[in-house]
């Protein structure tokens, strides 16, 4: 099970290259649909899970009748999902790095390179000077941090973008000397991925135990709790990882002495040998830039039927940067971006949204080197407070972390990343 | 499987040639958000199964059978209580017309609660 699931999991990572070797006249046929439609144009800026799934989903449901590219600034996405086991060695970055051939090739996307910096009546305008007209932009640029005074992050990563800072937090622990202490700081809520940073927390700890002998986590939650999977990441901090683990809620992080890796805090300075600060975020890139997040709050308002903006008509804003309060995390901006694309083609068929969408979450949590737990929810659009609810029963968390629910998160992942990137 | 696959992007791909939308299909939405899982026009690229062409009444009793299961262990029995019993109708309805596949039953006589497995 552990071999055949990894190997399932491997092979739908060679999906995204694989794509070029996709039978010729199919190819062929993508291609030929490109070019029909003018009037129907969508606009799509970040190639994430929730900007991906968009893209693909309005070429895959309508075809030559839509006209979609895909704006972004990199070749290719890395997955936050399993980035924390890139931190202890179990996997490498570029077994979650997905390029956008698949979405080009199979779905017909048009994938532009470059950085949107500016919405000007139906265009949006890039860095380059390039403008490209649009019926419906679909903004979906993820998180953006909020600054913290003295945080140097080639210093002191973050590693909440997967990627280079992945690689540098990495490097930091696997240089740190036994007896040491990693210390975090996770920011108010929402931020992304609920339960990433206690996951981290439990991975880290797991790791240390193993290479590292003798030292310490130290976890500084700017929150009052644990904020996802209470039960399962207190009993890990309690239980799993006792003596190694200090949690320590209610703590806000003021500043940071990015050479001296300390950070200052509302219950005094704590000194690490590893530091990773996770800032306070907010919607990031054009949403923050085109001014469509109130003054005073982080995220963008949208209606939860179509995503659309409710500061700019024709804009619609998904994934962590929007803000119905579902939470922040790949498999629900996927889920976003599905309810966001059937609203858009329903609206250039003079249609309205469908009214009652239902979106779900759905993550595996790994807890040491070989098990893993799960939490999940199903929210439904509530007619009487127009907000995304979640449907009570469907709330969950695993029992108790597993063996079995660490092979499991391969196959969740293996599927999102196809559904997403494939 | 290989040509299963391919009729089913050729088909997918193909059917919205005209420039034309249309209302989408019943249960589309709705089925899409089993996608995440259990692959793209429910072909799943992992070991978790694959749902297209599935019988619509055994997706639909499956389905009520972990709605109303006692045991909360399992993901998807906390996943089919966020469905109603109308929407898990359409999702197994819609799955059971992909890859024009599936036993054509049309999901009609999917009332019962009782498995059939």
């Amino acid at each position: 099970m552990n071999a055949l699931s990894r190997r399932r999991f491997l092979q739908l990572l060679g999906l995204s290259s694989a794509a070029a070797a996709a039978p010729t006249l199919l190819r062929a046929q993508a291609q030929s649909v490109v070019p029909a439609a003018t009037t129907n144009r969508v606009v799509v800026v970040g190639g994430g899970f929730a900007g991906a799934t968009v893209a693909k989903y309005l070429r895959l449901w309508g075809g030559a009748a839509v006209d979609v590219t895909l704006v972004e600034a990199n070749p290719s996405h890395v997955s936050c999902i399993l980035s924390n086991l890139v931190l202890n060695n179990s996997m490498s970055l570029s077994q979650i790095t997905f390029n956008y051939a698949a979405l080009q090739q199979k779905y017909g996307v048009r994938i532009v390179t470059g950085k949107a910096v500016g919405i000007e009546g139906k265009a949006l305008r890039l860095a380059d000077g390039q403008r490209l007209d649009y019926e419906r932009l679909v903004l979906a640029p993820g998180i953006a941090f909020l600054p913290v005074p003295g945080l140097k992050m080639n210093k002191v990563p973050h590693a909440w973008q997967a990627g280079p800072q992945t690689t540098l937090l990495q490097r930091q622990l696997a240089a740190m000397p036994a007896g040491g202490t990693f210390v975090m700081t996770i920011p108010p809520a929402p931020y992304r991925c609920p339960p990433g940073p206690y996951e981290r927390a439990c991975l880290v700890a797991d790791y240390l135990k193993r290479n590292k002998p003798g030292s310490k986590v130290i976890v500084l939650d700017a929150n009052p709790k644990i904020m996802a999977e209470e039960h399962t990441f207190s009993t890990a901090f309690n239980q799993t990882h006792a003596g190694i683990i200090e949690y320590r809620p209610g703590v806000t992080l003021n500043q940071v002495d990015s050479r001296q890796r300390i950070a200052k805090t509302s219950q005094g300075d704590v000194k690490a040998s590893v530091l990773n600060v996770i800032p306070t975020q907010q919607a990031g890139g054009i949403v923050a830039s085109a001014g469509l997040i109130p003054a005073g709050q982080r995220w963008a308002p949208v209606n939860p039927l179509s995503y659309e903006s409710t500061l700019l008509p024709g804009v619609h804003i998904i994934g962590d940067a929007q803000g119905t309060g579902q939470p922040k995390s790949g498999h629900i901006a996927n889920a976003e971006a599905k309810v966001c694309a059937d609203a858009i083609l329903r609206a250039f068929a003079g249609e309205a949204p469908d009214p009652a969408p239902v979106t779900n979450s759905a993550c595996y949590s790994p807890i040491t080197a070989n098990t893993a737990s799960w939490l999940t929810a199903v929210y439904a659009y509530n007619p009487n407070t127009g907000l995304m609810e979640v449907v009570p029963d469907s709330f969950g968390e695993a029992p108790a972390p597993t063996q079995g629910n660490y092979e499991k998160m391969f196959d969740w992942a293996a599927g999102l990343f196809g559904d997403t990137f494939a | 499987m290989t040509s299963l696959r391919s009729c089913f992007f050729l088909a997918s791909l193909a059917l919205p040639l005209s420039t034309a939308l249309a209302a989408p299909p019943a249960g589309r939405l709705l089925a899409a958000q089993c996608a995440q899982c259990h692959g793209t026009g429910g072909q799943s690229a992992s070991g978790i199964d694959s749902l297209a062409g599935e019988s619509a009444s055994e997706l639909y009793s499956e389905m009520l059978e972990m709605k109303y299961s006692q045991d909360t262990g399992d993901i998807m029995h906390r996943q089919a209580r966020g469905y109603t019993e109308e929407q898990i109708r359409l999702i197994a309805n819609y799955y059971a017309t992909l890859n024009g596949g599936g036993s054509g039953d049309g999901g009609s006589g999917g009332g019962s609660k009782s498995g059939d497995d």
